[in-house]
């Protein structure tokens, strides 16, 4: 069934939280999302409190009604008395903030004049004192797309959630490594007008967030929640998205499932996207009033002094268009190449190298090492890199024999140039000669094989091919 | 301009275009001052905008006047204990009213068995409105007040009370008020909260029910300190009025025993233990308030120390404690030329101790003051200052002093400073009454 998201008066927008590159944002600890061996175990339960309007709100209720103990780990490492709710907040991590308003530029947003950190009411345990702590940066921005141009509603600041380890009926268990990390939240208008726009907008949104050179790289470090709805249905937001090309299917799979399911019967709610890309309810939609201020942190004033000093850093599709025009690179290998400092310092250090054989080196051996030879790449370290361009600068070996010797590398054996010597060109005419004499039968690719057994490295295949096409007749 | 700000009365739901076009929709919040505004958006968040930046603002609804609130009584359960619960202040039952920014407290019994519902199956509340102060602030006509209150909800019948109050001097209160209840006959629990009543993770409620369980529940009839016993949801501490120390700016278990034990350990579920032997009187209850003018210092040893730091005290004050280093000294020596103050000390406070009491307690917290090991401890024990082989805490002590000097002639203070009253100095030092 061929969906006409027009006339079903499709309406989408986007919320995107990504990881910033910096301490937690309310306390010194380091930002290790991943961290081993807890050393500190509590148990808690939360209650519901009333936001500023005196209403409970209806998402919080909800968990409330659940009465779970919740049993937290942490390690000494990664978090202190703040994330333990033992402590009040420090001021807001200067260095996240302003890497919000570097983002918030890119977005074309405004950031506004006083930002006043508030308290979102989260009592699922995954926030050990209750709630979530977040606060407003900018307004109104917007991005363009391929349809036009997209709103970007609001560019928040806020802390990320703990990380549950085990949920049993009477208990849910978390780890308190992530908790506080920095998340910037950038939110756009529900003017996506079909499930493929809405996989663009979070593909550019991504690259502007990645352009800060800021954020966490990684899986988990950056999610995406779609807000969906269709005429005469309620809004629904989609969270847990495993990656952007999944966006397109799911957001098809949950308008279809809209449009059997008997209208307006069911409140606004949030689901949670399935690994089948289907979706299933996960909580009723909270509101504004689980907002309420967080009265230990004093509001911040962005002067324009302030804002005038911030850095705007150049897009990465800006500096890949350059990197393209400069090294005579591909698009797709030039956006990887972004902030590459080693592709720089080679291609300076090689010069008679083409760009994109050093490019490909880096890139794209690598993942074939791991892929063809099934050795880890994570062994590959920059100066193997720099030593088998050497001798290739050098003349002293083919192309075709640095893969191979990276693969030696990747599988920590020792790097021996001698095995992939060059060899002159005359004694491989002679071999091949020779070989072809005494092979009359033999094909042409059955001759290459029986060279590359004994010169693979050495020579360079294509020369090897023209001179047994030379002698095979 | 005049205009603009007129429309920006609190609680106005606003459409505020900026100079630069940017539009905001919110209501005003009290925070609003001459400067900026403090908007709620739809969206929950708070921001401010600076009134300069502001080209035009439009009223889009003004609050709805006198909202009047469904009122619901609580019920009586006859079957059950009546506890009286009297607020002095402090996060536990303190809210901020977002009508007009000022933190209030809600404390009917209705407000707060809606926000403390199990209560209703352990006691019958009743409540009233002492005061709504941080405890720094407080002074000894707040402790007489406290007692003139305490009288009337034990004349009225109450089964147990409990005092909400701010943390930073609840263990002063705790002591002042077991030294002036003499003879109680009915419990008093004083409970705080370490972390404010509006989030989910307060300890508010645990200490609140954990009080309310153990006044119910148990025999106990003297003033205790109801407070989380760890990081934990799990229990809290009955702790001695007079023994017990805010060891954390922050934590939960802030609150410890000092050279004695916890008196009980109460669970979430109700269930407790008494961990020290309960004392019960048959007396009669005499109340013996403070006098509000009564002055006592607090003086800490440090190296380096000026004569003139003891002689600030010998106009205008009744009495002094001295928090002496270690065994519980002064730096009184002279041995060199550099230590030549410290013979100056030694007159200032031999001077001193002939016009008002001075006692010795220990910095170390723990422990026992002895003014007989070391020549400092015996140069003062010379000139008559007291406290030799006390374990009271400084705060104990200074209540203490104030008390007695309120109720006694001035020349039985030292007498009644080195006897044990309410618990306040113990015979015998335990192993197990340290960290």
């Amino acid at each position: 069934m061929q969906l006409d998201y027009k006339k079903l008066g499709f309406k989408s927008g986007l919320e995107i939280h990504q990881q910033l590159e910096t301490h937690k944002l309310f306390c010194n600890c380091p930002s290790i999302v991943h961290d081993k061996n807890p050393d500190i175990k509590f148990e808690r339960k939360l209650r519901t409190s009333a936001g500023e309007s005196g209403k409970i709100d209806q998402a919080a209720k909800y968990e409330s009604k659940k009465q779970k103990t919740f049993l937290y780990e942490a390690c000494s490492t990664s978090s202190c008395l703040v994330e333990y709710d033992e402590e009040p907040p420090t001021q807001v991590n200067q260095e996240a903030l302003e890497i919000v308003l570097q983002a918030a530029l890119l977005l074309n947003a405004t950031p506004v004049d006083e930002v006043r950190v508030m308290r979102k009411t989260v009592i699922d345990g995954s926030n050990v004192s209750g709630f979530q702590r977040t606060m407003l940066i900018a307004t109104d921005g917007y991005i363009e797309t391929s349809k036009g141009k997209v709103t970007v509603d609001s560019i928040c600041l806020e802390e990320e959630s703990a990380r549950k380890i085990e949920t049993k009926p009477n208990y849910t268990k978390f780890r308190l490594d992530r908790l506080g990390v920095p998340l910037i939240e950038v939110a756009t208008d529900a003017s996506i007008k079909d499930p493929e726009h809405c996989q663009e907008v979070a593909s550019i949104l991504g690259m502007i967030l990645r352009s800060t050179n800021k954020v966490k790289r990684g899986i988990g470090t950056i999610r995406q929640d779609v807000n969906v709805s269709i005429k005469g249905h309620p809004r629904v937001e989609i969270k847990g998205f495993q990656d952007l090309k999944s966006i397109p299917k799911i957001i098809e799979f949950e308008v279809k499932r809209e449009i059997k399911e008997s209208k307006n019967k069911v409140d606004s709610h949030v689901r949670k996207a399935n690994s089948n890309l289907t979706t299933s309810y996960l909580r009723p939609m909270p509101g504004a009033a689980r907002m309420y201020p967080e009265t230990d942190v004093q509001p911040i004033l962005l002067t324009k002094q302030f804002i005038k000093q911030i850095k705007i850093p150049e897009l990465i599709t800006e500096k890949a268009i350059k990197l393209e025009k400069k090294y005579k690179l591909s698009p797709t290998l030039a956006q990887e190449l972004v902030n590459n400092e080693l592709f720089i310092i080679l291609t300076k250090q090689f010069k008679k190298l083409q760009p994109t054989f050093i490019a490909k080196t880096i890139l794209e051996m690598p993942k074939e090492i791991s892929k063809r030879f099934n050795l880890p790449k994570e062994n590959l370290k920059p100066y193997h890199f720099e030593s088998v361009l050497e001798a290739l600068n050098e003349n002293k070996i083919n192309e075709s024999a640095v893969l191979q010797i990276l693969a030696d590398a990747a599988n920590n054996k020792k790097i021996d140039f001698k095995k992939y010597k060059k060899v002159d060109s005359s004694q491989i005419e002679l071999e091949i000669k020779k070989l072809v004499e005494s092979n009359k039968n033999v094909s042409p690719n059955g001759l290459m094989g029986l060279i590359m057994k004994n010169y693979r490295g050495k020579v360079d295949g294509k020369k090897a091919m023209e001179l047994i096409n030379k002698y095979h007749k | 301009m005049l205009i603009l700000k007129a429309n920006l009365t609190v609680n106005n739901k606003v459409k505020l275009t900026t100079k630069d076009s940017k539009v905001f929709e919110g209501i005003v919040l009290p925070d609003t001052n001459s400067k900026k505004v403090v908007l709620k958006l739809d969206s929950g968040y708070n921001i401010g905008i600076l009134i300069s930046n502001i080209k035009e603002v439009k009223i889009l609804s003004k609050p709805k006047k006198n909202i009047t609130k469904k009122k619901t009584t609580a019920k009586i359960n006859k079957k059950l204990p009546t506890i009286s619960i009297l607020h002095t202040g402090g996060t536990i039952a303190s809210e901020v009213d977002y009508e007009t920014g000022a933190v209030i407290a809600k404390f009917t019994p209705e407000e707060l068995l809606s926000k403390f519902p199990e209560l209703k199956t352990v006691c019958n509340i009743n409540s009233s409105l002492i005061g709504n102060m941080f405890s720094e602030d407080m002074r000894f006509s707040h402790y007489n007040k406290l007692l003139t209150a305490i009288q009337k909800e034990i004349k009225k019948g109450a089964d147990g009370i409990i005092i909400t109050h701010g943390t930073d001097t609840l263990a002063y209160t705790s002591a002042a008020l077991a030294f002036a209840l003499e003879g109680l006959n009915t419990p008093i629990l004083l409970v705080g909260a370490q972390r404010s009543s509006d989030r989910g993770s307060s300890d508010a409620f645990l200490n609140l029910l954990g009080a309310c369980q153990y006044l119910s529940n148990s025999n106990f009839s003297e003033v205790g300190i109801c407070m989380h016993e760890s990081s934990d949801d799990k229990s809290c501490l009955i702790l001695s009025p007079t023994k017990t120390k805010k060891f954390h700016s922050s934590r939960r278990d802030a609150f410890q025993s000092v050279n004695a034990e916890p008196i009980a350990r109460v669970f979430s579920d109700g269930k407790y233990e008494n961990i020290s032997k309960l004392h019960s009187t048959e007396s009669k209850l005499t109340v013996k308030p403070f006098k509000e003018n009564i002055k006592v210092g607090i003086l800490k040893a440090h190296p380096n120390m000026f004569a003139k730091e003891i002689t600030n005290y010998s106009t205008g004050f009744n009495g002094l404690i001295i928090e002496g280093t270690g065994l519980g000294h002064l730096p009184v020596n002279e041995t060199d030329k550099e230590t030549k103050e410290n013979s100056k000390i030694l007159r200032a406070i031999k001077s001193l101790s002939k016009s008002i009491p001075v006692f010795m307690t220990t910095q170390t917290t723990f422990g026992r003051v002895n003014m007989n090991v070391y020549s400092s401890g015996r140069k003062l024990k010379e000139i008559e200052i007291s406290g030799d082989y006390n374990d009271m805490l400084t705060e104990t002590a200074f209540i203490k002093m104030s008390w007695v000097l309120s109720n006694y002639p001035k020349s039985k203070v030292n007498e009644l400073m080195n006897q044990n009253l309410r618990g306040e100095i113990s015979k015998r030092s335990s192993k197990k009454e340290f960290l």
